[in-house]
């Protein structure tokens, strides 16, 4: 799939990034990985299981990272189709390559994995609560229904990347994406996929308070737009 | 004049004097400093005449001088945390425009990627 390229946006993961790039590696050599201004070994980690390094001056936050990645992604004249995916590991590359195959064949422009159609894997209660309510509020606020809405995994098409324009820096740049697909009126479709909530990426994950941040965040968003 | 109406009058006069002396105050609106200036009279006067500011408040319905003060207070202060906010924003965003650019320009030179800048015309046509 030489006209994939996988955005990984990478902050403070040196002990886990270099597995999570040679396992997309086994499926394209576009692996846009963006140090997010991490203070451990990331950037090294990066070059060293051949990732594109894509470096931030400074730390800008997971949703501005994203847009980088897209940019320079973008640039790259042969990728033609493009997915965001989690450095911590709790993606499966073969759900993306799945989701791909999706898009082709539904003739989508975004393709958005789905926990909640999928499998969850080690999620305690309280989080299950709380990413339900999350999903209630994004589908209310966005009129797009979805049944997960802060998934890190998606595919989407070139049409998507280059009108793509991620503004929220911080974990609210899910929602904003949701938001965007209602803009754009992109074609869209969820996916079951599998989450592996290992101690690493439980302990890396968001807190659960921080989905005060995002709602307010997502009413203000609307509110300061005309 | 008492000392506390001598020195709140040299502190809304100093404020004054730093905010129109400013280097970076040009890129404030006219209307804002205007806004900043009429405060900082108002304040003056209030300290001179505490008694016209509690006639102001009884013309608005409110009992004591100092409550009106309280309150006019509280909502520019409310005005100043959304304004200040907003800008805030307006600054971050510029900031990772600009970084992000660093970033991507790097990275394509890196792996000595061609690219063409948005923003340039292209080759200029030659004659042959």
């Amino acid at each position: 799939m030489s006209d994939v390229a996988f955005v990984v946006p990478v902050y403070n993961e040196a002990s886990v990034i270099g597995d999570v790039i040679t396992e997309i590696r086994a499926v394209t050599p576009y692996v846009v990985c963006v140090n997010d201004g991490s203070r451990d070994g990331s950037a090294a980690a990066i070059v060293r299981a051949g990732g594109y390094l894509v470096d931030h001056p400074i730390n800008m936050g997971q949703g501005a990272a994203l847009q980088t990645g897209i940019e320079f992604a973008r640039a790259l004249p042969q990728i033609q189709r493009f997915v965001t995916f989690d450095a911590d590991g709790q993606h499966l590359v073969a759900d993306a390559v799945r989701m791909l195959k999706l898009l082709e064949e539904g003739d989508l422009d975004i393709v958005l994995g789905s926990r909640f159609l999928g499998e969850v894997i080690g999620a305690g209660r309280s989080k299950r609560v709380l990413l339900k309510a999350a999903v209630k509020f994004s589908n209310v606020t966005s009129g797009i229904r979805l049944t997960d809405a802060h998934n890190g995994l998606r595919a989407f098409n070139r049409h998507v990347a280059e009108t793509m324009e991620i503004t929220a820096p911080d974990m609210t740049h899910a929602s904003e994406i949701i938001e965007l697909i209602a803009a754009n009126s992109y074609r869209y479709r969820e996916m079951p996929v599998t989450i592996r909530y290992t101690d690493y990426s439980t302990s890396k994950g968001q807190a659960s308070v921080n989905a005060v941040n995002i709602a307010v965040d997502t009413l203000l968003r609307r509110v300061t737009r005309q | 004049m008492i000392i506390v109406q001598f020195l709140l009058i040299g502190a809304f006069l100093f404020l004054f004097y730093v905010a129109i002396r400013s280097r970076t105050a040009h890129g404030v609106s006219a209307s804002k400093k205007l806004l900043f200036l009429l405060l900082m009279a108002v304040l003056v006067v209030a300290v001179l005449a505490p008694n016209l500011v509690t006639e102001a408040a009884n013309l608005v319905g409110v009992g004591r001088g100092t409550d009106l003060v309280l309150y006019l207070m509280a909502v520019s202060f409310g005005f100043y945390v959304v304004n200040d906010y907003l800008r805030g924003q307006d600054n971050r965003q510029q900031l990772h425009r600009l970084a992000r650019r660093i970033a991507v320009l790097e990275a394509l030179e890196r792996y000595h990627i061609a690219h063409r800048d948005e923003t340039d015309p292209g080759p200029a046509p030659s004659d042959d």
